[in-house]
């Protein structure tokens, strides 16, 4: 054994290395995502649930709506345009789930999780950045989807990658 | 002052100057892009896209509001933004409105 390891040039072990390395990391990442994606699911979950109580005691309610005109004051100083967003992807195990799924059609829960957590999210953070930036409320709030960062193959988009979420509207003080 | 409502409430819209533009193309960085994939794997937010996008389109808006000045309006109203990906890994962030001049009524 010791004389084939000597025998064999050094640079011949470092590829059998990397392939080596390649072939185990791969299978050990997706039964790591398989095993505990729903860990790091929860946890974001929880802490999202926690934000959203603590912004709904300070500002008495929700400070963001959908209409064109303010409710809650009557007479307004400035306006600005206020706008966060957020990046997320599903994982290793979702998008396997996802797409055992979509061969056979219907509603796939997996990815559903994934859109509910990012809209969620990007809108507590708009509810956060106007309380931080001094704005009694934020009206005509618009939410936009778009994959902006996956690899587009022959044209046409095959499957899905990294969702951006992009909320905005005008804040009003 | 920006806004993506038709009107800005409290203020009084006395002249329209037409559509004022911005835009950027940003593609993602190689090592970045190893790194969110290694994100990927428990899925979630991934922070070095979420940055790269508002930087850009932070940038596409200040563009907008530079064209805005440059007609000689202090307002853009009703800004809207668009996305599309250009080849593959590149973006093009877009942020268009219409300037004006406003009053506080």
């Amino acid at each position: 054994m010791s004389e084939l390891l000597n025998s064999t040039p050094i640079w011949l072990l470092i590829i059998y290395g990397i392939f080596f390395l390649f072939g185990a990391f791969f299978p050990a990442a997706f039964i790591y995502s398989m095993l505990f994606g729903w860990l790091h699911e929860s946890k974001r979950t929880k802490k999202l649930v926690a934000r959203e109580q603590r912004v709904a005691g300070i500002s008495g309610g929700d400070n963001i709506h959908t209409l064109s005109k303010p409710i809650n004051i009557e007479r307004v100083s400035s306006a600005g345009l206020v706008m966060t967003n957020i990046t997320v992807s599903p994982s290793w195990w979702q998008l396997f789930l996802g797409n055992i799924k979509s061969i056979f059609g219907g509603q796939i829960k997996s990815y559903d999780k994934v859109l509910a957590y990012g809209r969620a999210e990007v809108l507590q953070r708009l509810r956060e950045q106007a309380l931080g930036e001094g704005w009694t409320e934020i009206i005509n709030v618009r939410v936009e989807t778009s994959m902006v960062m996956n690899k587009v193959k022959g044209g046409q988009q095959n499957k899905i990658g990294t969702l951006e979420f992009l909320a905005f509207g005008t804040g009003i003080r | 002052m920006t806004s993506n409502t038709e009107t800005i409430p409290g203020f009084k819209i006395t002249k329209s100057l037409g559509v004022a533009t911005g835009s950027t193309v940003r593609a993602k960085h190689i090592g970045k892009d190893i790194l969110a994939g290694f994100k990927n794997i428990v899925g979630g937010e991934i922070k070095a896209y979420t940055e790269l996008l508002m930087e850009a389109r932070t940038e596409a808006l200040g563009r907008m509001m530079l064209d805005a000045a440059q007609r000689g309006g202090n307002a853009v109203v009703n800004v809207r933004f668009a996305t599309s990906s250009v080849a593959g890994g590149a973006a093009e962030l877009f942020a268009y409105g219409t300037a004006v001049i406003v009053e506080q009524e």
